[in-house]
């Protein structure tokens, strides 16, 4: 049987879906005690890599297990992950609470345990109403109420926010990072870093069903580098110039401008004026989280020419 | 297993399909009785009258022990284990339109289990689905005919047996093919086609062109029609003393059971079908990736 370890581990794992790929040779791995955002654009691969890990997609190739399982090895899933998945249904005319009935005999709870999840999201007072008169928000509170059924010691949500209003937004925040901190294990996908960015110690970030970036958000952060683009009269000058001063990280853009990064606006202008390259505009423009995960998702990280920041900006809106 | 059986169990009695379709196939069961009943009343009568006696003692009818009520039972059950029917191809289909598949398969130790519970519980409503066609068609029978068109204990015994196995077997066939094409709207009008028309023309369409009227029984609604009507037109005979062969030909098809074998071989040569449906469906599901 399962190890009781909360680890989730995804090893090379790929799908192909005819001629799609949807995820190509994923590798990461989730340790219990943090929550960790699964990010990547839409179409990245997330949906599919999280149902193959619930057992619900079958592999390509590669592994994912949980508690050093597959998920069909671990006897009684419900009691060891809960999952909130994006088009999870319910049947329209059944009662929320018979839908929590139904599923907490499948995974062997008492029937308690219904109202006691119905209670858990706010919906006590909606456990006799037919899930089809729901809305998306109290829909996707009854997804998670679903996926606590079993009491399991992992989560893995699916852009569970979708649908949530600001006040379910803020209480699933605060409910996964309690959860988390009693040592349980949370993977929580979205497209939006900003969204989970309060939320998640850990990122694994995907583009094109492969790992961009793994590891914890602090790390992220530090990568925050300040760029400075400068337009010169002579771009070969200025960039000898701050080679010789020691700086590497150096882009020529396509307007011409030279984008100078992990240094500040005075330094590229003092190395100018000790050049005699006249400076006709400097700018200074400091990546945050949100652009460093664009940057990420697009393929376009460093060493290869990148659009203007602007332009980036106006596609990520 | 207890506990998903008990789930699934659960899944069929929070939603109003189940008697939903109950209604109808009671409505069918007592509407066919009353018409089987009267039917045998009919013939009885017409053969006892003065006219027609002649024409009984030359085909050496006894009318008395003709049970002409019987013959229209097999018919009965067929046309109305089709909503048991139509209730097992929803059993998966159902869930696959509503995504409530994903959750099943989440808290079940496997698909294997998953399925295996759900036969359960179906092969259950089947049963329960036919205790109810075979008492309503019973009730329509006793009120229209009289006690001497009626078999007894033993025939009646026999025919809740083969009403409840039919009703089964067509439950899980509808199950089996519900997974197979996992598309409520699609399953249930094909089943239905199938059922009611395509087999029937298939059925004429042999007879016409020659073949062996055998190879009727081989078919899913010809075998499981013959399960019914084997045992209807078997009770008949045991009563109604000689019978030309000639007869006994026009009784089955009357009966449902033409170019049917016997009732159990009959029965068997449908749950191969059931198999086969349920064998695909198995498999589909278990490979499915539910996306
Ligand atoms: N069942 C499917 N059949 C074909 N392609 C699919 C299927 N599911 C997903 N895809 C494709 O796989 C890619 C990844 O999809 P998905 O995992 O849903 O991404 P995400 O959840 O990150 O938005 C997309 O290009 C999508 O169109
Ligand atoms: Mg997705």
């Amino acid at each position: 049987m399962h190890d009781g370890s909360g680890l989730i581990a995804v090893q090379n794992l790929t799908k192909q879906f005819g001629s799609v790929t949807a995820v190509q040779n994923l590798s990461f791995t989730v340790s219990p005690g943090s929550v960790t955002g699964f990010l990547g654009p839409n179409g990245a691969g997330k949906t599919t890599t999280l149902r193959m890990l619930l057992g619900l997609v079958k592999p390509t190739s590669g592994t994912a297990t949980i508690n050093g399982r597959p998920f069909h090895q671990l006897g009684r899933p419900g009691r060891v992950v809960g999952a909130v998945l994006e088009a999870q249904g319910f049947h329209p005319n059944r009662t929320a609470r018979n839908h929590l009935r139904v599923y907490a005999s499948a995974i062997g709870v008492p029937d308690a345990q219904a109202d006691q999840v119905l209670g858990l999201v706010g919906l006590s007072t909606a456990a006799g109403r037919n899930v089809g008169g729901f809305s998306l928000g109290m829909k996707q509170r009854m997804a998670v109420a679903t996926a606590l059924l079993g009491d399991p010691q992992v989560l893995v949500l699916d852009e569970p926010a979708n649908g949530l209003d600001p006040e379910g937004i803020a209480w699933l925040r605060n409910f996964l990072q309690s959860f988390a901190r009693m040592g349980r294990t949370v993977l929580i996908s979205s497209h939006l870093l900003a969204e989970v960015e309060q939320t998640v110690d850990q990122v694994v970030i995907v583009s094109r069903g492969q790992t961009m970036y793994y590891g914890p958000l602090e790390h992220l952060r530090q990568q925050q580098q300040r760029r400075v683009f400068v337009q010169p009269s002579d771009v070969g000058a200025l960039a000898t110039a701050l080679r010789e001063a020691g700086v590497q990280a150096l882009e020529q853009l396509p307007d011409g401008r030279l984008a100078v990064s992990g240094v500040d606006a005075k330094q590229v202008a003092d190395t100018a004026l000790r050049a005699g390259v006249s400076v006709y505009g400097i700018q200074e423009e400091q990546a945050d989280l949100e652009q460093i995960f664009f940057r990420l998702t697009s393929g376009q990280f460093v060493g290869h020419a990148p659009a203007p920041y602007q332009q980036q900006q106006g596609g990520w809106a | 297993m207890g506990d998903l059986v008990q789930a699934e169990l659960r899944k069929t009695t929070t939603t109003t399909l189940w008697w939903a379709l109950l209604i109808p196939t009671v409505l069918i069961a007592l509407g066919g009785g009353l018409l089987s009943g009267l039917t045998g009343r009919t013939f009885v009568e017409f053969f006892s009258s003065s006219e027609a006696e002649q024409l009984s003692d030359a085909l050496g009818v006894t009318p008395d022990q003709w049970k002409f009520s019987l013959l229209g039972i097999g018919r009965t059950i067929n046309l109305a284990t089709m909503f048991p029917l139509i209730f097992g191809a929803l059993a998966i289909a159902g869930e696959v339109g509503t995504r409530t598949i994903t959750t099943t398969f989440l808290t079940a130790p496997s698909r294997v289990h998953a399925m295996a519970a759900k036969m359960m519980v179906y092969a259950l409503w089947g049963a329960i689905y036919g205790l109810a066609i075979i008492g309503f068609t019973a009730l329509g029978i006793v009120l229209t005919s009289t006690s001497g068109q009626m078999p007894d204990a033993g025939g009646w015994a026999m025919l809740a047996l083969v009403c409840v196995l039919s009703s089964i077997l067509m439950t899980l066939f509808g199950v089996g093919l519900g997974a197979l094409l996992p598309n409520s709207a699609g399953v249930v009008v094909l089943l239905i086609m199938y059922f009611l028309v395509i087999e029937n023309a298939l059925q004429l369409g042999l007879r016409l062109s020659g073949v062996p009227e055998t190879a009727v029984g081989f078919l899913p609604n010809g075998s499981v029609d013959g399960l019914t009507g084997s045992v209807a037109v078997d009770l008949f005979l045991a009563d109604a003393g000689v019978v030309p062969e000639e007869g006994v030909y026009w009784l089955r098809v009357f009966a449902g059971a033409g170019g049917a074998q016997a009732w159990w071989l009959s029965g068997l040569i449908f749950l191969a079908w059931v198999a086969a449906a349920f064998g695909g469906g198995w498999a589909r599901m278990t490979q499915k990736d539910i996306t």
